[in-house]
């Protein structure tokens, strides 16, 4: 087994702060791997730094999406990189894709189209070959769009997809944020809090699903989350943080027992 | 001058986060104000420039109150589309009430001159500058040293917790409208004697205190103030040195491209995005 | 939406057919003055307001999916129409190598100013287009050589294709020059290219996560908008046959902020709306009224009040009045889910 991701010695402050102070972690290869921690422990910050939406002031982000996904961005005879200084918007043609805390979708878009954006890093049709509506282009977007209807009948969502996504519910949104990654043909994707807002039941189907994802599409998932049961319930390794600092790690029954876990979550401390 | 436009269009930017676009034609209508009164009815220029800024203030609460405030749900875009609408409405309205004909507006000091070397410094322009250096100042001591300066830093740099905190954030706003209004129709009155008050005699000056923004810098209220007063310095220098004509456009061209080297002007600073 | 302006587009299952039929029905103008039905003076007026409405499309594309101001709109279609004039009659190599210049070199300029002025904040362009207005003005002033200055330039109809143009000729160019614009920028809004607009507009932050360099994106939709201010620039000289400096100020740009808003944002027949409202209303409808009808500053006051007064009221400008009434025609519903969406996608930015 190899490992796709591999956080190291990744620190950032943010005006004399250190959100993240000194953290490592590595995800392998078809894994579900959990990042859990108290509120304010900087799950989010990591998130960013992975994406590269800020920029750590030390420590590498290693990402091994296999050969084939390098060549093809422009990365040859290696077989990782260090993402830490890549722009934001190159890290998805690694294959790392992410979704939202607060859902990010195009209200004024369809369904479809929404889904179609996953895919923008694969377009190869030129600017202008777009702007006339040269064959290529045309055909390039018509297999797109049997792709992203394939990705929206892998979500149960298939039957919406010429309807606005502005006018959708909370959970389809959901479902559709994650269709979208799967545009990406995805190494690794970063779900957000994807229960957050959701009910007993759809936390059960979105458990199912982020599964699905893993076996059918081969890929790592990296869930950050605040729900216990479902971190529990689908991840193979779990890393918890706090203040920014690495506070244990292991498999779901290793993290539950943890002493250092508990002390976090309930404020307890016996001495410093 | 430049400096004073500069400083109203910051003031209302750090307040209400609206880049001020009509600045310049604010000014330009009570300046023309200015000298609508001062050709038509004889009276003093001082007295003149007081009904100048009691229009200028009324102008600023007028746009507040029946614009701005109500854009509150607009984005930052809808308000400074908005701002452009009121460049249109002032330069429509000043022919209307002022009439057509280009006014002249006498110096403070009509005549007498400064010489340094070979630069010649009216004793105008020597009035104009300290008047501008002497109003920056007032303005800074205000900020930093009375309670409504301190609400406007507040609102500046947090609208929500100045809010929260029990600042009467819409009276700052006001107050910063107005008061750019007034800083606005000062620099016009300073600037006509150089030329005759026409609706778009103030472009100039919109561009010129626009960019001072952008040189010193949007963080900072002094920034736009350094700013100014270089693109001025500057400006003169190039028009004496190297080409009459050309001079102008030279300094914005060489703007632009400072730019390129330090993006957020003399004194910015870089900020975070929040993801 | 926007196939439902014309019945025959209703029709047409390809909406680039309701362009086409939009341009024909635009044709048949000329044949109406020709045969004294109309005045010449209207034709002209409608000739005008096509071309502002290619200007119009371009800023649409920018503001509405960018929400980037372009102030520099007039001085980017007077170089077009000085670079169209120099070329025909100064330098001789006629109509096609004149639109070519009109098209490309105010384009390369575009995309300089916003290499500069986009990288740290949005508004930033608006600045810099402002300014690079101003010395183009300048320069169209001083600038002899190229522009005659404040004498004006004076041109001819243009010969294309060995046929000496009329003012008709050039009336069906613009007309065509308008449905290959609505139909490129329809082009561009509805493939690939429009998605990663809108992910874009809807937020920068999702855009650059779903790999949208956000960067290239205002550039092109910047770029495409001087494009077209080129276009419209030789367009307007050919149709006037001369150029003066002060047609170029401030105010001719902000006038196409004002069709924009006043169509509707994203909307392509709102555009040519929207022109028609700000340039063709004034110019045909205002300076007929009694009384105010001479007042000068009356076009500015009526151009600025509606900007305001449709960003405070219909953010969607007469498209967003047009679906509203549709909606409570059909529903007797209050506006609901798109608008609202439209308002908070637009209290985050």
């Amino acid at each position: 087994m190899t490992d796709v991701l591999q956080v190291e010695n990744l620190s950032i402050s943010f005006g004399g702060l250190k959100a993240l102070d000194d953290l490592s972690f590595t995800v392998s290869d078809h894994e579900i791997f959990g990042l859990i921690g108290p509120n304010g422990a900087g799950k989010t910050t990591v998130f960013n730094c992975v994406t590269q939406f800020y920029r750590p002031d030390t420590g590498t982000v290693w990402f091994a999406p296999g050969v084939d996904r390098l060549v093809r961005a422009g990365h040859a005879g290696t077989d990782r990189i260090d993402l830490v200084g890549q722009p934001v918007h190159r890290v998805i043609r690694y294959g790392l894709v992410r979704t939202f805390q607060n859902v990010e979708i195009i209200p004024e878009l369809t369904v479809l189209d929404n889904v179609l954006i996953g895919g923008h890093v694969d377009f190869r049709s030129s600017m202008i070959a777009q702007m006339l509506r040269l064959p290529r282009a045309r055909a390039e977007e018509a297999q797109y769009r049997e792709k992203a209807r394939e990705a929206l009948r892998f979500l149960s969502i298939e039957h919406l997809a010429d309807q606005l996504a502005g006018g959708q519910p909370y959970g389809v949104r959901k479902r559709l944020e994650m269709a979208r990654t799967l545009m990406a043909e995805p190494r690794l994707i970063i779900l957000d809090e994807p229960a957050a807002g959701l009910n007993e039941s759809e936390t059960e189907d979105l458990a199912d699903t982020i599964r699905r994802i893993r076996d059918t599409f081969g890929c790592s998932v990296l869930l950050v989350e605040h729900d216990m049961g479902l971190v529990m319930d689908v991840c193979d390794q779990i890393c918890a943080i706090s203040f920014g600092k690495f506070l244990a790690s292991g498999t779901p029954v290793e993290i539950q027992r943890d002493v250092r876990v508990h002390e976090a979550y309930l404020g307890e401390r016996d001495d410093a | 001058m430049y400096a004073l436009a500069a400083l109203g269009i910051i003031l209302v930017w750090r307040t209400s986060l609206v880049m001020h676009f009509a600045q310049g034609s604010m000014g330009m209508f009570s300046g023309t104000a200015v000298a609508f009164v001062l050709n038509r009815t004889g009276a003093p220029l001082w007295a003149s420039v007081l009904v100048g800024a009691a229009v200028a203030i009324a102008l600023g609460f007028a746009v507040d109150f029946a614009v701005i405030r109500r854009l509150r749900r607009a984005t930052a875009v809808g308000k400074e589309i908005v701002t452009l609408g009121l460049i249109m409405v002032f330069l429509g309205l000043a022919p209307i009430l002022f009439g057509t004909e280009p006014m002249l507006l006498p110096k403070a000091i009509p005549d007498g001159a400064l010489t340094i070397g070979d630069a010649y410094l009216s004793y105008n322009g020597l009035l104009n500058i300290c008047l501008g250096v002497a109003i920056a100042a007032g303005l800074f001591v205000m900020l930093q040293k009375t309670k409504i300066g301190l609400a406007i830093r507040a609102t500046a740099s947090n609208e929500q917790t100045a809010r929260l905190m029990g600042i009467p954030t819409r009276r700052v706003t006001v107050l910063a409208w107005a008061a750019a209004g007034v800083l606005g129709m000062l620099a016009a009155v300073m600037i006509a004697p150089a030329t005759t008050v026409t609706p778009t005699f103030m472009n100039t000056v919109q561009v010129t205190a626009l960019f001072a923004c952008v040189l010193g810098g949007f963080q900072t209220f002094y920034g736009p103030v350094l700013g100014a007063y270089l693109i001025a310095v500057a400006g003169n220098f190039l028009q004496l040195y190297v080409s009459s004509v050309w001079g102008e456009q030279l300094l914005y061209l060489l703007i632009l491209l400072f730019l390129l080297v330090r993006p957020n002007g003399l004194v910015g600073k870089t900020y975070l995005k929040k993801v | 939406m926007s196939t439902t302006f014309t019945a025959a587009g209703r029709l047409a299952r390809n909406p680039h057919v309701g362009y086409a039929v939009f341009g024909a029905a635009l044709m048949t103008l000329p044949v109406l003055a020709g045969s004294g039905l109309m005045m010449t003076s209207t034709l002209m007026t409608v000739g005008f307001t096509l071309i502002y409405a290619i200007v119009a499309m371009g800023l649409n594309l920018l503001l509405g999916y960018s929400g980037l101001i372009s102030l520099g709109t007039a001085g980017f279609m007077g170089l077009g129409a000085y670079l169209a004039a120099y070329v025909q009659d100064d330098l001789g190599l006629g109509f096609w190598v004149a639109v070519l210049a009109a098209l490309v070199i105010p384009t390369v300029i575009g995309i300089l100013v916003g290499v500069v002025s986009l990288r740290v904040r949005s508004i930033y362009l608006a600045i810099a287009t402002l300014t690079i207005s101003e010395i183009l003005l300048k320069t169209f002033e001083q600038a002899e050589w190229f522009t005659h200055g404040t004498a004006g330039k004076q041109s001819h109809y243009p010969v294309i294709l060995g046929v000496q143009a009329d003012r008709a000729l050039v009336f069906g160019i613009i007309v065509v020059a308008l449905v290959l614009v609505m139909m490129l920028t329809h082009n561009i809004v509805h493939g690939q290219l429009g998605r990663a607009l809108h992910a874009m507009r809807a937020s920068e932050v999702a855009a650059q996560a779903m790999g949208v360099n956000v960067l290239t994106y205002k550039l092109f939709a910047f770029a495409v908008a001087t494009l077209y201010a080129g276009l419209a620039g030789a367009l307007y000289l050919f149709f006037l046959k001369s150029s003066y400096p002060s047609t170029w100020n401030l105010f001719l740009s902000l006038n196409v902020v004002a069709m924009v808003v006043v169509g509707g944002l994203r909307s392509i027949y709102g555009t040519v709306v929207g022109a028609f409202v700000i340039f063709a209303v004034p110019e045909l409808v205002l300076k007929r009224l009694p009384v105010i009808g001479d007042v000068a500053g009356l076009p500015y006051i009526f151009s600025g009040v509606l900007i305001i007064v449709v960003i405070m009221f219909f953010p969607q400008g007469l498209r967003g009045v047009w679906d509203v009434g549709r909606r409570m025609a059909s529903t007797r519903r209050p506006v609901s889910a798109p608008v609202d969406a439209a308002r908070d996608e637009v209290a985050a930015r």
